[in-house]
């Protein structure tokens, strides 16, 4: 069993007796020290989307569903193409994607695990931390290195905008955590 | 559809801080029942600290009937009962197994919620009625979440509330009696009156020793709870209870005991200003209208910080820059921050605008009815 706060874009569930594949899900802090995450699944059997909320110590079956280490390959509209170290070839919906398209660039060398259900590839992990490199952001703010000031930034390749701290400059490469879409820390 | 509106209703409570949790429940409870018509079955599994505030509940009975409200004792071993059509989970508390499978056995499966803390951080808007279905059965619950905008649940508001406040402000006998009711002499002339309902606070000693040391004569008034101890250390006593009243400087502090609900909306409407702490009773001091100070519920990696934040922007918006700033600098001296007695100065300064300032909040939030949302996306889903 697993609590809905250690769900993570990629993972399987049984929802009353239908695999769910989680698309996003999203930790907020409610009162009295409780929390709550907002999911996206998407039905494995029904195909049907649908926008969910849990407390975050409720308790979800994970179904364990064939998984391989891929690499991005290329995007072949509308479909995603990785492939595995057999040069086998795997298309993913974009919806199936969750955030995990954010970071999805050409040439990109990050293992993702492709998950199966009867043959089909229904979804893709990210590692939790992932570097890119900055295409664009506003000129860094002198003096401050707190980490707490914050600024929008571009991503290159996938054009993803986050808020990064106001130091980091273009083509600097930045930490980010996939999991929570937030930046971490200067990669150099 | 066309299913009708159900009309009983199951409302779960647990108690964590005494009064907050069941504060909400019991306001909703009975609205739900006078305002409604509903069938309001109350779950408490803690009828001594819910008696603070309904004299009348015996709490060594597991069951009775208050105000047209029936209240039960929840018990580890929850009796084998008929779920109603309407069940309404407080601030995530987890239901009995036992309820949950008679709710998910039932042919037209009752409306389920979960009424969540209130926030006023903007997320709010997009979790608000969205379902949890649950991971095994085929019942699905929804969460509802109170909150300030329109695309929230709103606030529990009584349909005559403000109509009863406007009536009590300008009725001077009226208020006169209610502070004869706690034997608190009338006003003098010059007089600011505040009532102090907090959790226990580091800038309390500072905050009564800015007052005593003011040109302005304050009466405190007290209710006996968390914050009692550290006053009765001020003034170098052993003990406090409710009647007890001491006097420093410009300072006079009157402990009160801990009323039910009506009672303390009339202390909110007759003081000045109005310090409060927690959920039901900031909501309250809003609908009074005064200037209000938040003591926020503190968590424990400091996530109340954004939450109070979050209020203050919302409540200050529109204020002219030395107001807002005036409002933000002595809610945060109040949780945890610096220098409360410069920030109270500031805020007493502005007092004139931000009283009418809340007036006007008040009349804003009044038309976001908690009660009659939850109604009508409770006939959505049946």
């Amino acid at each position: 069993m697993k609590t809905a706060q250690e769900l993570r874009a990629g993972n399987v569930i049984d929802v009353s007796g239908e695999p769910m594949v989680i698309l996003k899900a999203e930790y907020s802090r409610s009162g009295r020290n409780g929390s709550v995450v907002k999911m996206k699944m998407k039905g494995l059997l029904s195909g049907s989307g649908k926008e969910t909320v849990y407390a975050a110590d409720d308790k979800f079956e994970q179904i364990i569903l064939d998984k391989k280490d891929c690499t991005y390959s290329y995007y072949a509209d509308p479909m995603y193409v990785f492939m595995d170290e057999e040069y086998n070839q795997y298309e993913v919906e974009e919806e199936n994607l969750g955030d995990a398209v954010n970071y999805l660039t050409d040439g990109m060398e990050d293992k993702c695990e492709v998950t199966f259900y009867e043959g089909k590839a229904i979804s893709v992990e990210l590692p939790n931390t992932i570097v890119r490199e900055v295409e664009y952001t506003e000129p860094a703010v002198r003096g401050d290195t707190s980490g707490k000031v914050m600024k929008p930034a571009k991503l290159v390749g996938s054009g993803f905008e986050l808020p990064v701290a106001a130091f980091i400059e273009i083509g600097d490469k930045i930490e980010i955590d996939t999991r929570s879409n937030e930046f971490k820390k200067r990669a150099n | 559809m066309g299913v009708s509106l159900p009309r009983g209703c199951d409302i779960f409570c647990t108690v964590v801080d005494n009064f907050g949790d069941i504060g909400v429940c019991w306001r909703l409870a009975r609205q739900l029942a006078h305002e409604h018509g509903f069938t309001v079955r109350l779950w408490v599994d803690n009828l001594h600290s819910f008696g603070n505030m309904l004299p009348e509940l015996d709490a060594d009975l597991p069951a009775q009937m208050c105000r047209s409200v029936e209240i039960r004792l929840w018990e580890d071993a929850m009796p084998l009962v008929e779920p109603a059509d309407l069940v309404i989970g407080a601030f995530a508390c987890k239901l009995p197994e036992s309820y949950i499978a008679a709710m998910a056995a039932r042919k037209a499966k009752p409306v389920w919620l979960n009424l969540e803390y209130l926030s006023a951080e903007d997320w709010v808007e997009t979790h608000h009625q969205l379902p949890s279905p649950h991971p095994q059965l085929a019942l699905t619950k929804y969460f509802f979440f109170p909150g300030f905008t329109p695309k929230t649940g709103g606030l529990l508001i009584e349909h005559d509330l403000l109509a009863r406040r406007d009536v009590f402000q300008q009725d001077e006998e009226a208020q006169s009696s209610y502070w004869q009711s706690l034997n608190v002499p009338p006003r003098a002339a010059n007089e600011l009156r505040v009532s102090l309902f907090s959790y226990e606070n580091e800038a309390m000693h500072e905050l009564l020793r800015t007052w005593e040391q003011g040109a302005q004569p304050v009466t405190c008034l007290l209710p006996e709870g968390r914050a009692l101890p550290q006053v009765v250390r001020y003034f170098e006593q052993q003990f406090g209870k409710a009647g007890d009243v001491w006097q420093r400087g410009n300072l006079r502090v009157h402990v009160l005991p801990f009323v039910e609900q009506s009672l303390y909306d009339e202390l909110l409407w007759a003081c000045d200003v109005n310090f409060v702490r927690g959920e039901d009773s900031c909501v309250r001091a809003q609908w009074a209208g005064k200037p209000f100070i938040w003591q926020i519920y503190p968590q424990h990696d400091g996530v109340h910080q954004e939450k109070l934040a979050a209020l203050q922007v919302r409540y200050a918006d529109g204020l002219p820059e030395e107001v807002a700033s005036a409002v933000r600098d002595l809610w945060l001296a109040w949780n945890g921050g610096a220098d409360i007695a410069g920030a109270w100065g500031r805020f007493d300064d502005q007092r004139d605008q931000i009283d009418k300032h809340g007036l006007a909040w008040a009349e804003q939030l009044s038309g976001n009815n908690l009660a009659l949302n939850l109604l009508d996306f409770s006939h959505q889903v049946a």
